[in-house]
């Protein structure tokens, strides 16, 4: 399992065969897909989009898509093209910083507080209970209610609700593989902990880490939406998509396209990175009895 | 099972015979006041204080319109008509009121309504060791008296000009002499029973057979049906689970245009929604720093974005031209100039601009008008950052009457003095942008108190030139209220404050 030295273009190698079997099969092609597209639009973000994402332009409200305005216009006549494509980069900022924070955390923690075991791990891992006891979404309302409603609340509510998951995914990996012989060698050797962690049990645990990860983000991306959504996260006029629903569930009969389009964002992406999850538990085996 | 049925619809049968022969007997005059029939299902938004003197949201006061009666009532053009009295006299010098109250007026549980049951309500609303909401606007009141069995008589320490209109606000329903269980009890002497009320579902009351107000009320049964979210009520209103839907936003309103089989009701108030400058601190202290936001904002232009052109544009002030005579078009606000805002913002010592977080509750239409004023504001140099909040977070730890910068809502009242009263006097309990003016003070205490009503025009004249030009509020327009009813129904008038409209009108088709 141990593969100290890998040289670049091996890894290379590597990335390639990875993506050519994601393509292998149709759902996770299609899940491959729509996350590098929706990637591409965030990273090209202002480029992408021909108008301001708030710019409001009052000659031009509520106008159904055209070659002008290709999703339409809203009722304060802000171009919904450019507001979802402007969300699409916010989501991934916000949700992608947040499930990092949680993965970067989560697997430390999960690492160390698992190996040493004994009261570090009984502490972190009632704790981490404790807080899984409560459904994320409450968890994040309770967060947001005292920290006041804004973008680092919300990534402090992301990283707090999927810490604990990600410790979790990381004990199950790490109580198997500290009885290994190779981990048992390292230690008569009297190799450090953290020689130990970083070089013997943490490749081990990367492939089930690199598919929760994908998991969390998608779970992210619905969390917040849903802030949004319920008019705690991301404030107006910020086009969040989750907010952008919100507001438009008012004007459903007259002007559709508004709620239409930042929805089937929203799902798009979420089924996207679930296929894509789906596809990288495939090609790196995880959770499959050798 | 089937033979039921067709027993009842033979039943049925057999009465609509009944019915049309005695139609043709009586005549169709009898027939339009004749015993109430069908069913009024109405949507609104859940009641959560049912007590008369904490009750304030349109549901809440909806559900004691319909259960209680007032001593007087207003009408759909602001003018005072009988309820439970059916005639006053005021004497010479404006201090005494006596009421008769209506002779056949009884309780829901058959006793009758007495002088004693309103000097119970008044002396309970007014009770300042209560300490109800009620007890700043009857604090003139001196006394209270049952005169006769159905006679009250009020008396007043000062002139109040608007006294009749007092009387008739929203809290103020006749309740029976000795009721502690406010809110769990219902036995009112108003135009409809309580039969039965799940918190949260419904309500459901029945036409009161012995209501003493002829031709009331119209349907036999009413539904109050309650939603926590607006676009399910006009979904279930398109879908006739509902009859009746009131204080639409602009938008579903516009939703509903051209649906067969619903009506659509427009109907102006001098409801609006203040932006608001503390003025007792900087950055507000400062009259450039006011003036640069009056400056700023294109009235009109907010109008048409945010009400989707169905408001009234304001002048940044509380009296709309709803108030007829009281009304001043010629107060207006300067007309809008980014450019020269900007100017008086760097002489108020703000070159890179102002700063600014703009908080609004998250309700109507208060979200959207943060936006566009957000866009205005910043080609004049103002940097707003926008925090929306619960209703329940900016009213209730009273955050609306400490921040800076914020967008209130307040509701249509039928006459002008509560707004300077309770928002812009100094020191007054709501005043929310910490307004204080020696002139203004005088002017609102005197339009308040003259029984002369060509000094209190005067008078509120002024007023609407000083706060159009210096005051710190920017009040962009008055919203109308907006409602829509199943084809069919009839005698539904729609009232600016949507609670207060008249359900016991209503004829079922």
């Amino acid at each position: 399992m141990a593969s100290p030295a890998v040289s670049a273009p091996a890894r290379r190698r590597g990335w390639v065969r990875g993506l050519r079997s994601l393509y292998a099969r149709p759902s996770s092609a299609l899940g491959t897909t729509l996350v590098a597209i929706f990637l591409a639009l965030a990273v090209l973000g202002p480029l992408a989009t021909p108008y301001g994402a708030t710019e409001q332009v009052y000659t031009e409200r509520s106008q159904p898509p055209s070659l002008r305005h290709l999703f339409g216009t809203d009722h304060l006549g802000r171009d919904v093209f450019s507001r979802v494509v402007a969300g699409d980069r916010d989501i991934f900022l916000l949700a992608g910083s947040g499930t990092l924070i949680a993965v970067v955390v989560g697997t430390l923690l999960g690492l160390l507080a698992t190996y040493r075991g004994g009261w570090l791990e009984e502490v972190t891992y009632r704790f981490f209970d404790s807080l899984l006891a409560v459904p994320a979404l409450l968890l994040a309302l309770l967060l947001l209610g005292s920290l006041g409603p804004s973008r680092t609340s919300v990534l402090a509510v992301i990283a707090v609700a999927y810490t604990p998951i990600v410790a979790r995914v990381v004990r199950s990996v790490v109580l198997d593989t500290k009885t290994k012989e190779y981990v048992l060698a390292a230690r008569m050797q009297g190799e450090s902990t953290a020689f130990i962690l970083g070089r013997e049990i943490l490749p081990s645990v990367l492939p089930a880490l690199a598919v929760e990860s994908a998991l969390r983000f998608s779970y992210s991306i619905f969390l917040v939406a849903s802030l949004g959504f319920l008019g705690v996260g991301v404030q107006p006029p910020n086009p969040d998509w989750g907010l952008m629903v919100s507001e438009a569930r008012d004007f459903v009969y007259i002007t559709p396209w508004t709620l239409t389009f930042p929805a089937l964002a929203i799902s798009l992406l979420v089924i996207g990175v679930n296929l894509l999850a789906d596809g990288l538990k495939r090609v790196l085996q995880v959770g499959v009895e050798p | 099972m089937v033979t039921t049925i067709v027993r009842n619809v033979r039943r049925t049968r057999v009465r609509l015979v009944l019915t049309a022969l005695m139609s043709l007997l009586v005549g169709g005059g009898v027939l339009a006041q004749s015993a109430p029939h069908g069913t009024l299902k109405v949507g609104m938004e859940s009641p959560a204080k049912l007590d008369p003197a904490y009750a304030s949201s349109d549901s809440e006061i909806a559900v004691l319109n319909a259960v209680y009666d007032y001593l007087v009532d207003v009408d759909a053009n602001n003018n005072i008509q009988p309820r439970l009295a059916t005639s006053w006299q005021v004497s010479q010098d404006g201090l005494t009121y006596t009421f008769e109250l209506a002779k056949n007026a009884t309780w829901h549980d058959g006793s009758s309504v007495t002088a004693q049951d309103v000097v119970y309500t008044f002396d309970r609303l007014r009770d300042p060791a209560l300490k109800l909401p009620t007890s700043d606007l009857y604090s003139d009141i001196a006394s209270v008296r049952a005169t006769g069995t159905h006679q009250v008589t009020f008396t007043l320490k000062n002139t109040n000009p608007f006294f009749l209109y007092d009387l008739s606000d929203n809290h103020a329903v006749i309740v029976k002499k000795g009721t502690t269980q406010f809110g769990k009890t219902f036995d009112g002497s108003g135009p409809f029973v309580v039969q039965s009320y799940s918190p949260g579902d419904r309500m459901v009351l029945t036409a009161n057979p012995h209501y003493f107000i002829a031709g009331k009320p119209g349907v036999a049964k009413l539904e109050l049906i309650f939603f926590s979210d607006q676009a399910a009520e006009v979904a279930a209103l398109r879908g006739g689970q509902i009859d009746v839907a009131m204080r639409l936003p602009s938008s579903l309103y516009q939703s509903l245009a051209n649906v067969k089989g619903i009506t659509r009701f427009d109907v102006p108030t001098n409801g609006f929604n203040v932006l608001r400058l503390r003025s007792d601190r900087k950055p507000g202290s400062d009259p450039r720093v006011i003036e640069a936001l009056k400056l700023a904002v294109d009235r009109k232009a907010v109008t048409e974005a945010v009400t989707q052109g169905l408001g009234v544009v304001g002048n940044d002030t509380p009296i709309g031209p709803l108030y007829k005579k009281y009304y001043d078009a010629s107060a207006v606000p300067p007309k809008t100039d980014p450019a020269k805002a900007k100017q008086l913002l760097k002489e108020a010592g703000y070159p890179n601009g102002l700063k600014l977080d703009l908080y609004t509750p998250n309700t109507g239409d208060r979200p959207d008008l943060a936006v566009v004023l957000k866009q205005q504001l910043a080609k004049a140099g103002f940097d707003i950052h926008v925090i929306v909040e619960p209703e329940s977070v900016y009213y209730g730890d009273n955050k609306w009457l400490q921040v800076d910068f914020g967008i209130t809502g307040w509701g249509s009242r039928p006459y002008p003095q509560f707004y300077l009263n309770v928002m812009l006097e100094c020191g007054a309990k709501w005043n929310e942008s910490h307004y204080c003016n020696q002139t203004f003070d005088q002017l609102a205490k005197e339009a308040g108190k003259t029984l002369d009503s060509q000094k209190r025009i005067e008078d509120y004249h002024k007023i609407q030139q000083m706060l159009a030009t210096s005051g710190p509020i920017v009040i962009p327009y008055f919203f109308p209220q907006l409602g829509a009813i199943r084809t069919g129904f009839t005698d539904f008038q729609l009232k600016a404050f949507a609670g207060r409209t008249d359900l016991a009108a209503v004829h079922a088709p």
